[in-house]
């Protein structure tokens, strides 16, 4: 199985909130996938990220591959009750419906903030020329999707949202906060696909360098759900453990592989004008003064 | 509305007691109303009348242009109009009107969850049947949203409609989906509805709270509206405990009132 998703940076596996639930359910169930991450490839432009391709088939978003992977006997929820499975759904509802506004507001509308962080990092990351098209299509992919969501028909303005969506998404980290108390994991001692979620949508938030964001204070003060974003990473992505290394490893290597390919290529070149460049000056004074230079031939020869 | 002028209302809310002459606007219920418009207005008759809260329901054919935020339904209340649950709770609060106040703070948390959970998947489901099925919104939405206006109006105002929901199910990721997929949703929001519920006669325990109301609104008006196919209804005929528990809310709230 192969999973295509967007690269990891700010001590993350991915920056990307979808892509990091899709990340953290397969280390939880215990999936082993190949990840390709489509940082510098055509696929930032044309492929639906996340995307999970296995075999003929290839899933997309976070609940249908979650729910393939299930299929797939790859089950973190299997020790859930039915009235647990059923909490997972409302909450999960609730992060879809409060949080995820206010973290597309801050990371694609918010001035600053795109400016600064979102649109240099995912401009640096595709190819050229998508560099100049991919962050604009992201940021009115969000604008979009919070004014038909939120907004109020008929006059649809970001301004008379904001205040509503951000008093919203604290509402939500205070209810998280308020749910998780002071377990590791949301049921009981192993994570589910609840926490994939929650740390899918919290864990960028908490991480990213942002420039201005009154939410991500907000989060910080919630000391509960950070220590849970921290608890993950460290359990599950850190390079300590066993699991997620090689992939990361291999893309890195692979990476240098082509660096160093390059560099050697340029080296041979940089080389071989080098020498044409000694020859060619040599040249002007060896023929005025054939005798020396038999005399280097003949001294050359023997030695 | 800004968080300075929320905080206004809610003091000057505060300060008036619940009027007789509050009223809650709708659109005309017998030709217009959609069921996704009389789900949200029963919801918010059902918590008006378990917080014990008298309001006179009125119909109008522009009520959608009447509220504030464009959507169904709004109370009148005084000098103040507020607009859908989520506001009219908060409202009721200032006024020392609440249902959750008995409720923890993991109980609150779980209330909200399950209260989004029939917003995100309910609501849109019922939305997506009215505006994305074309049989649906051809024999029932479109001619009743737009019966009380003339042609050529009231064909400019249903297709305008009926292009926002679509673009609104696009953005929700919903525009790809068919019938099918929607109907096998309802039945897992359902089916979490059920089990959370369990044996009891009330989300929590014996007192009724928002979520309450909010199922009931939404569950009643599915099992009591006739669309072009039943599927919807017999998604939430095959859980006995929901059934029951519209049938306990109604009575409780609903028949009562109108015989005495």
């Amino acid at each position: 199985m192969e999973l295509r998703c967007w690269g990891g940076d700010w001590g993350l596996p991915s920056v990307h909130s979808e892509s990091l639930i899709v990340l953290a359910y397969t280390k939880f169930a215990g999936a082993k996938v190949t990840v390709s991450p489509v940082d510098w490839t055509w696929k930032t432009l044309t492929a639906t990220v996340p995307e999970l391709v296995c075999g003929d088939s290839a899933v997309q978003e976070p609940t249908p591959i979650v729910n393939f992977l299930r299929k797939q006997r790859f089950n973190a929820d299997f020790e859930l009750s039915a009235r647990q499975g059923a909490d997972t759904m409302a909450y999960i509802a609730l992060l879809e419906e409060k949080l995820r506004p206010a973290l597309l507001h801050t990371f694609w509308v918010d001035a600053e903030n795109y400016a600064n962080l979102t649109r240099p990092w995912f401009a640096s990351r595709s190819p050229f020329p998508l560099n100049f098209l991919v962050p604009p299509r992201h940021a009115n992919i969000a604008l979009s999707r919070i004014l038909l969501t939120k907004g109020e028909a008929p006059l649809h303005r970001i301004t008379e949202v904001e205040g509503k969506i951000y008093s919203d998404a604290k509402e939500c980290l205070n209810l998280l906060s308020y749910r998780l108390g002071t377990e590791n994991y949301f049921f009981g001692n192993s994570p589910t696909s609840l926490d994939a979620f929650v740390f899918g949508f919290v864990a960028p938030l908490y991480k990213a360098g942002l420039p201005s964001s009154p939410l991500q204070s907000h989060l910080r003060q919630l000391d509960n759900v950070t220590r849970f974003c921290d608890n993950i990473l460290a359990v599950y992505f850190s390079s300590d453990h066993p699991c997620p290394p090689p992939l990361v490893q291999e893309t890195m290597d692979a990476n240098l592989q082509k660096l160093t390919q390059l560099v050697n290529k340029e080296s041979n070149l940089i080389e071989k004008m080098d020498d044409n460049l000694r020859s060619s000056p040599q040249h002007k004074p060896h023929r005025p003064d054939p005798k020396p230079s038999l005399a280097s031939e003949k001294n050359s020869t023997p030695a | 509305m800004s968080l300075a002028a929320e905080a206004f209302v809610s003091q000057m809310a505060a300060a008036e007691p619940w009027p007789e002459t509050a009223t809650l606007y709708q659109p005309l219920k017998e030709d217009q109303i959609l069921l996704s418009d009389c789900a949200s207005s029963l919801a918010v008759q059902a918590y008006l009348r378990m917080c014990g809260l008298p309001v006179q329901v009125v119909c109008r054919a522009n009520a959608e242009y009447m509220s504030p935020s464009g959507k169904i339904p709004f109370i009148h209340v005084g000098n103040q109009v507020v607009s859908e649950l989520g506001p009219i709770v908060q409202f009721t609060k200032a006024k020392g009107h609440s249902l959750s106040d008995g409720l923890d703070d993991v109980q609150r948390a779980e209330m909200k969850a399950y209260m989004e959970l029939v917003n995100n998947m309910l609501l849109t489901a019922e939305l997506y049947i009215q505006w994305c099925d074309d049989a649906t919104a051809a024999e029932i939405s479109r001619p009743r949203y737009s019966s009380p206006y003339s042609w050529p109006l009231s064909n400019i105002l249903a297709y305008q409609k009926q292009w926002e929901v679509r673009r609104k199910m696009n953005a929700v990721g919903w525009g790809g989906k068919t019938l099918e997929q929607v109907y096998e949703d309802v039945s897992q929001c359902c089916q979490a509805l059920s089990q959370r519920l369990g044996t009891q006669q009330y989300f929590f325990n014996k007192q009724p709270t928002e979520l309450d109301a909010l199922v009931f609104g939404h569950l009643f008006t599915i099992l009591t509206t006739r669309l072009t196919s039943t599927e919807l209804a017999e998604k939430i005929k095959s859980y006995g405990n929901l059934l029951s528990f519209c049938r306990r809310i109604e009575q409780t709230y609903f028949e009562d009132k109108s015989s005495s």
